[in-house]
């Protein structure tokens, strides 16, 4: 590989080395030469068309934009002329004068929106021209998200965003001149959308009020807050979360942009549903007296435990933990006897024979076929799905899709089958799709456990071994569980039935690790039997945070710790060791789980 | 004491909600020291409506009616410097949402639709003044010599401003003295 030719530039009389391909605008950051800008993000494709970065080159009569010329060996640029700060004021005012930018009821009042900086930074105080006053809709239909087309100055961060980084391309711009404005899908409102997942990656994009978090507004000035950086525990995928807090709440969640496996990115679950989804907490431990659940003291909840569990010989124990545990419980889980952790249906062998390939995100950005079998990453594994089709359709890979429930990512798919029913034929043309594949990856998930998903994985697999040329694909398990392959790593087994392995053998004493599940563990209940099993148990302890039908059954509810509590790691699904640093200390009287575990042996 | 004669200086507040007169008025100990020199003639404040001639002239507020309008070209015909203080006198700001609307709907619905109201009717002139179409900033009716941005802007830069016109200079604006924290 030829390495890019040196080049150096000379800004603002200032020699600055870099390469060539880079814009003058990368040249002059990396040397510490700040230009103004207003649509350009560094992860995102440049557009050029705020014109706030034009600068000046010697011997040209034209101005350009930094962010987007291509810089020339041996240019000298300057980048800060009274005549281009003239020119800025200009693009300013225009901006202005175009719409309703109305400062003091805004979210990002008083530091946190870019274009009111870029307005003090340019001394402006009032502008010359007279103001436009359009009548632009706000779009607050979103359940997260709003629009507020006042405050828009159509940098398109937010239409990249969502092309680039999640996918979708749910947002664009329509009509022309003076009526352009930014649009979801052909003309719909967030709320009506067919296409948008609700990431909110455009929000974090928007460098004014125009789009904005429903739920964090007016929550507090972003510049004024702590922030926080830790690992999303949703899905077994890890983002990086980047959480803004003021005085003891959560003002905003943002991704990390230095986060190895997200780059930034997050989906709804990890963005939205963990925080600003009203969910009963539970504060303090709870006892069942006379037929009804009490708060009680962690003594007096501690003590019933260990009262009951003294009763039960240790076959008659069991604890039942959810799969996403940190791994620092791992070591105390398995001083129980009968210890199981649910997971969905077809987990369990995806926990014992799924791979975990290092670096799997990146390897599915490089990616020039992908296979998906038996995995809905739309649902679960949002920021999979965003990877895999901004893959598919921005860097033009390949994307075969075997599942049996329809997904939105089938309408990128070469080919899309429904697993069960796939015909002799069918395999020449999956094979030929393959056969020119330089960089192929295999998703699959627990559906590809199944009878037909393994023959359908072995016929994968035998294609890519009867190739001529070509390297074997990089297989990549995804689970749905958040911890569940370490921890069955670990030791602990996966449990699909939970009937079955509670009807085994008789039990007194049963203690359900929920931990801040959304649902507090209440999907055990929806498989047969549970219940009435769980009924003939004589003491059933729930350690959960939210309140849900199974705290409500138990004898003792303990309450644990949500994820923005949370101190210890993870590993996700390419086996990368991530840390939880806790964001908030602990609501009420809520203790971690491993603490709360180490209680109940003492 | 200063030989100098007083600056004469006349304030309106035209459609604004008087917030920039009470930050003027935050100047606290800093107006004892600003009445040395200069002499606040028509003002809300000292509640003389009469304008006289004046050195210089303070607005705030935004044009909203026939007769803010009236005000504002006395007081300009009548003043050497004539200072915008404020968002509203400079953009228009909240009374400009209005401009969204069709002026007869807005007055539907702030004199007969409200909710409380059993029979609305509609004020005219006289004696309330007309509504213009739309409200606009001052600076779209006269010469404007100054302005002082803000939500309103507070103290320490009025201050800043009226020292530094009545030193004769004009202001320089900064990201550090447009920002308010």
């Amino acid at each position: 590989m030829i390495a890019p030719k040196k080049i150096t530039l000379t800004i603002d009389g200032r020699r600055c080395e870099g390469q060539e391909g880079q814009t003058i605008l990368q040249i002059a950051q990396a040397s510490g030469i700040s230009i103004p800008t207003l649509c350009y993000l560094k992860h995102l494709s440049p557009w050029g068309g705020c014109r706030m970065c034009i600068v000046e080159i010697v011997g040209s009569p034209k101005v350009v934009p930094a962010c987007s010329t291509p810089a020339v060996d041996g240019k000298q640029v300057v980048t800060n002329s009274e005549s281009l700060q003239k020119l800025r004021r200009s693009t300013l005012e225009l901006l202005f004068s175009e719409r309703n930018h109305i400062c003091p009821f805004c979210v990002m009042n008083k530091g946190d929106c870019e274009l009111q900086q870029q307005g003090y930074r340019h001394g402006i105080d009032a502008i010359s021209i007279p103001y436009l006053y359009p009548a632009w809709p706000v779009d607050v239909s979103g359940k997260y998200l709003a629009l507020d087309h006042n405050r828009c100055i159509l940098c398109t961060r937010c239409v990249r965003t969502c092309e680039e980084m999640e996918g979708t391309h749910t947002l664009d711009i329509s009509h022309r001149g003076a009526k352009n404005r930014v649009v979801v899908d052909l003309g719909a409102t967030f709320g009506t959308s067919d296409t948008c997942t609700n990431c909110g990656a455009c929000v974090a994009a928007c460098p004014t009020g125009a789009l904005f978090d429903k739920a964090a507004a007016f929550r507090g000035k972003l510049n004024t807050c702590q922030t926080v950086r830790t690992t999303c525990t949703e899905c077994p995928v890890g983002c990086g979360l980047l959480v803004y807090t003021k005085e003891n709440r959560i003002v905003e969640v943002f991704g990390d942009f230095d986060s190895p496996v997200s780059q930034g990115h997050l989906c709804v679950r990890g963005r939205y549903e963990t925080w600003a989804e009203p969910r009963q907490r539970i504060l303090q431990p709870l006892l069942r007296r006379h037929e009804k659940l009490e708060p009680a003291t962690w003594n007096e909840a501690l003590e019933a435990v260990r009262q009951a569990a003294k009763k039960a010989k240790p076959a008659q124990k069991a604890v039942l933990v959810s799969p996403r545990l940190n791994n620092e419980t791992i070591a105390t889980l398995k001083k129980f006897e009968r210890i199981g952790m649910f997971v969905a249906r077809d987990e369990a062998a995806l926990c014992a024979e799924g791979d975990r390939s290092p670096d799997s995100m990146a390897k599915l950005h490089d990616a020039d076929a992908i296979i998906v079998l038996g995995a809905q990453p739309s649902r679960a594994q949002g920021v999979v799905a965003a990877k895999i089709r901004t893959t598919v359709r921005l860097r033009k890979a390949k994307l075969l899709i075997f599942h049996t429930r329809k997904s939105d990512l089938d309408q990128y798919a070469t080919i899309c089958a429904n697993v069960v029913s796939l015909e002799r034929k069918f395999w020449g043309r999956v094979a030929e799709e393959l056969k020119d594949a330089k960089r192929p990856v295999l998703v699959y998930g627990p559906e590809a456990m199944t009878p037909i998903g393994v023959a359908v994985l072995e016929r994968l697999i035998k294609i890519f071994e009867g190739k001529a040329s070509g390297p074997a694909p990089a297989l990549i398990a995804l689970p749905t569980g958040s911890n569940s392959l370490t921890l069955a790593a670990g030791g602990i087994e996966p449990v699909e039935e939970v009937g079955p392995w509670l009807d085994a053998k008789p039990l007194k004493f049963l203690h359900i690790i929920a931990s801040d599940e959304p649902d507090g563990g209440a999907r055990l209940l929806d498989e047969k039997y549970v219940r009435p099993l769980l009924e003939e148990i004589d003491c059933v302890v729930v350690q959960a945070a939210y309140q849900s039908r199974l705290t409500d059954l138990a004898k003792v509810v303990l309450p644990a710790t949500i994820w923005c509590e949370k101190q210890g790691t993870i590993t996700n699904f390419e086996g990368r060791e991530l840390p939880l640093q806790a964001v908030l200390p602990p609501r009420g009287e809520a203790r971690q789980d491993l603490e709360i575990l180490n209680a109940v042996l003492k | 004491m200063s030989d100098k004669p007083k600056v004469k200086v006349a304030t309106v507040w035209l459609g604004g909600c008087s917030g920039c007169h009470m930050s003027f008025l935050d100047l606290d100990e800093r107006l004892v020291e600003l009445v040395k020199l200069v002499d606040i003639t028509a003002s809300p404040i000292t509640d003389v409506k009469e304008i006289p001639n004046v050195d210089m002239g303070i607005v705030e507020g935004a044009v909203c009616n026939e007769e803010q309008e009236h005000v504002l070209r006395t007081l300009r015909a009548r003043c050497k410097v004539l200072v915008a203080l404020g968002d509203c006198a400079i953009t228009g700001n909240i009374p400009a949402l209005r401009n969204q609307f069709k002026l007869e709907d807005v007055v539907a619905r702030g004199f007969v639709e409200t909710e409380s109201t059993q029979v609305g009717d509609i004020p005219g002139p006289p004696p309330v003044p007309k509504l213009l179409n739309k409200v606009r900033p001052i600076q779209e009716f006269v010469k404007v010599d100054a302005h002082i941005p803000g939500c309103p802007p507070d103290a320490d830069t009025i201050w800043y401003v009226l020292t530094e016109l009545l030193a004769g200079r004009m202001p320089k604006w900064t990201e550090k003295n447009l920002s308010y924290d």
